[in-house]
């Protein structure tokens, strides 16, 4: 618990708030503030925009711990603004709400509109209002009010703030790093399709062979482990890390085989974030001359839930073909009898655990 | 939604925000505007164990310039830079892109270093600055290093910080006064994430010409001199990730980025 000293509408509110609530929960729970309202959680549909030392915020992705010393302002400390008076009548006049879910936060993007962009047309604010999502309105009635209260020129426009302070910065005393780069060259098909090829400098029976024992590949691939086999079923866990990104999908693969080929219909979850993955592939292992082979892979996926927003197409196409690369070399060094090469990992210890060092540290006499 | 339980630190400078992360290696990440790490966090992609603030740090606030080059502090915000309120490169280029990112509500908070250290490829900063050969420069105990941004992501979402590095603030040199300069981003909804993004720096007074493309699977696409074309684009996006359709966006935000920059 972190305590901390903020202005919620003109009073002085001290609290103690665990770091990971977010200011809208703190507001809504710990100060029974209401009217700041709750969509996306993450930013997108501008529900929770409340004023933060008067400039509209998300309360969604601020963290209360975080604004000691801010003067936080909700859509109930505007009763007395004037230009939130105008435009609350101008919002009944204009049928500018119909559940109202949207409205608090529209209000106070309404109000930034009004005193930021006097001169606003109409395509500006609806430009404006993009970061605004009402699910009810049509948003025809919303910038009706928008302009029927700029048409009123309200005096209280924003004052500009002044230059940012001159700084000095760090000398720089070391030359520029040399860098390595991801360098995997995806072959893609429209859709989300992923087609891969391995190319391997094995005979195509021995690694025919590897491809049958589902547990070898798997020990290939980066991040994935094989909890049980049964039949043509494989369960397993996958962890997929992209930055500070990690995802643990866990599931289910059902494989078969025909000659030299064969299909994998595999699904998982990642029970954390709720992200869901499915994939249908069909592989085939072709011959590349005496000492060589090829695996291609065919593979239709859906990437749905949270990571699906930050692991777009693209992304998602690149990150699979590292991954396919990390695999071929895997499986040939596996298959001449070579030991995997483990891949650098800096692991987040959990809480707990750091709890536990702490406490031992503690122990033995440290700190 | 709730991140998974995290400790926060809220260091007084930078050499203690750098200790912080230095003492928890591995386990502790910083938070800037919390405009990228915040989604992440409740939607519990990102579980670090710890938090270090920095947006609220007066080193990283600061501007400078000279006659080269402007430097802007990391955790300047994008509605600072649109307001004018930081100096630019000329004719209001870096007040225009941060303009044009996300909504007013989330550019209070996101800040141009947090917003290059995410990694995004589809961020407006880090294909613009790019083009317009800008540097990061980090801080460390020992002094800090310029990192090149065409070399700063080493893939999506990676960036080439060591652990424990911190950005301090980004050197973006001034253009000549003939330069011209071309953005474009196709979003199907204003302020958000681009499907396809280029810009482009033709100043021959200073020798450069210069197109990036960003929202591919990994860093941003840098074409130099003669590669500057519609087609040698599409050559060197093969390797991207991208679908046919996305290329064929990709290749006419190019070419929109390049008649601006003609205009
Ligand atoms: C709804 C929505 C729409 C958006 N649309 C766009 C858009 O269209 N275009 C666009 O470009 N962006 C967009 N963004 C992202 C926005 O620009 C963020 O502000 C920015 O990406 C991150 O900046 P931040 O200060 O919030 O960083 P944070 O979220 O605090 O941090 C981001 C990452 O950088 C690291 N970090 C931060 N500062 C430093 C530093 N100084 N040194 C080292 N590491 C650091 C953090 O540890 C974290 O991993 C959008 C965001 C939202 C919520
Ligand atoms: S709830 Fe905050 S933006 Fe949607
Ligand atoms: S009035 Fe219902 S969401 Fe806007």
């Amino acid at each position: 618990m972190t305590p901390v000293i903020m202005t919620v509408n003109g009073a002085e509110v001290s609290a103690t708030v665990e770091p990971r609530t977010h200011l809208a929960d703190f507001l809504r729970e710990q100060l029974l503030l209401t009217g700041t309202h709750l969509g996306c959680e993450h930013g997108v549909c501008g529900a929770c925009t409340i004023l933060i030392d008067g400039e509209p915020a998300r309360a969604c992705i601020v963290y209360a711990a975080t604004c000691g010393g801010r003067d936080v302002r909700t859509i109930e400390g505007l009763a007395d603004d004037p230009i939130a008076a105008a435009l609350r009548s101008a919002f009944t006049a204009e049928h500018a709400l119909q559940c109202g879910y949207c409205t608090p936060g529209m209000l106070v993007s309404a109000r930034d509109i009004v005193r930021r962009l006097p001169d606003a047309d109409e395509d500006r604010i609806r430009l404006e209002l993009a970061g605004n999502l009402c699910r009810c309105t049509g948003y025809n009635g919303i910038v009706r009010a928008i302009r029927r209260v700029l048409a009123q020129r309200p005096q209280d426009v924003i004052v500009a703030k002044p230059p940012l302070p001159r700084g000095q910065f760090a000398e720089v005393r070391e030359a520029a790093p040399t860098v390595t780069r991801a360098d995997a060259a995806p072959t893609s098909t429209p859709g989300d399709t992923l087609k891969q090829t391995l190319r391997l400098a094995l005979p195509r029976e021995t690694v025919w062979r590897a491809v049958c024992d589902p547990a070898l590949i798997a020990s290939c691939v980066p991040g994935a482990r094989v909890t049980s086999v049964n039949g043509d079923r494989i369960a397993g866990e996958l962890v997929a890390s992209l930055g500070p990104i990690e995802a643990r999908f866990a599931g289910e693969a059902i494989v078969t085989y025909d000659s030299h080929g064969g299909q994998i219909k595999a699904h998982g979850r990642d029970p954390a974030s709720g992200t869901r993955l499915s994939a249908d592939a069909t592989f085939q292992v072709a011959e590349d001359g005496p000492q060589a082979s090829t695996i291609t892979l065919d593979i239709v996926y859906a990437l749905r839930g949270p990571l699906a927003q930050f692991g777009r197409g693209p992304v998602v196409r690149v990150f699979a073909a590292e991954i396919a690369d990390a695999v071929g070399r895997n499986l040939e060094a596996r298959l001449r009898g070579e030991a995997i090469p483990e891949a650098p990992r800096l692991r987040a210890g959990s809480l707990i655990w750091r709890a536990l060092w702490r406490w031992l540290r503690g122990l033995i006499g440290g700190r | 939604m709730k991140p998974a339980p995290f400790e926060l630190a809220r260091p007084a400078n930078l050499a203690e925000a750098a200790a912080a992360l230095a003492q928890n290696l591995g386990e502790a990440r910083l938070l800037a505007g919390g405009q990228s790490l915040g989604p992440m966090l409740n939607l519990r992609l990102v579980r670090p164990a710890m938090l270090v603030a920095i947006a609220h740090l007066p080193e990283l606030g600061a501007v400078a310039e000279d006659a080269d080059a402007v430097t802007i502090g990391a955790a300047v915000t994008h509605a600072a830079i649109a307001d004018g309120r930081t100096p630019d490169v000329g004719n209001r280029i870096l007040a225009r892109i941060a303009d044009g990112i996300a909504y007013r509500a989330v550019r209070n908070l996101g800040t141009i270093g947090g917003s290059l250290c995410h990694g995004d490829p589809a961020a407006d900063w880090l294909t613009t600055l790019t083009a317009l050969g800008a540097s990061a420069i980090t801080w460390s105990k020992t002094g800090g290093r310029a990192i090149p941004l065409a070399h700063f992501i080493t893939g999506a979402f990676r960036t080439a910080l060591a652990p424990g590095e911190i950005v301090q603030a980004v050197r973006v040199p001034r253009p000549s006064s003939q330069a011209h300069w071309g953005y474009y981003k196709a979003c199907r909804k204003p302020g958000e994430f681009a499907h396809a993004m280029a810009a482009v720096l033709d100043d021959s007074a200073r020798g450069v010409r210069r197109a990036v493309i960003g929202a591919a699977g990994g860093p941003p696409v840098v074409l130099e001199g003669e590669q500057v074309t519609p087609v040698a684009a599409g050559d060197a996006l093969r390797t991207a990730g991208l679908d046919a359709v996305a290329r064929h966006m990709q290749a006419v935000a190019l070419k929109r980025a390049l008649a601006e920059a003609v205009a």
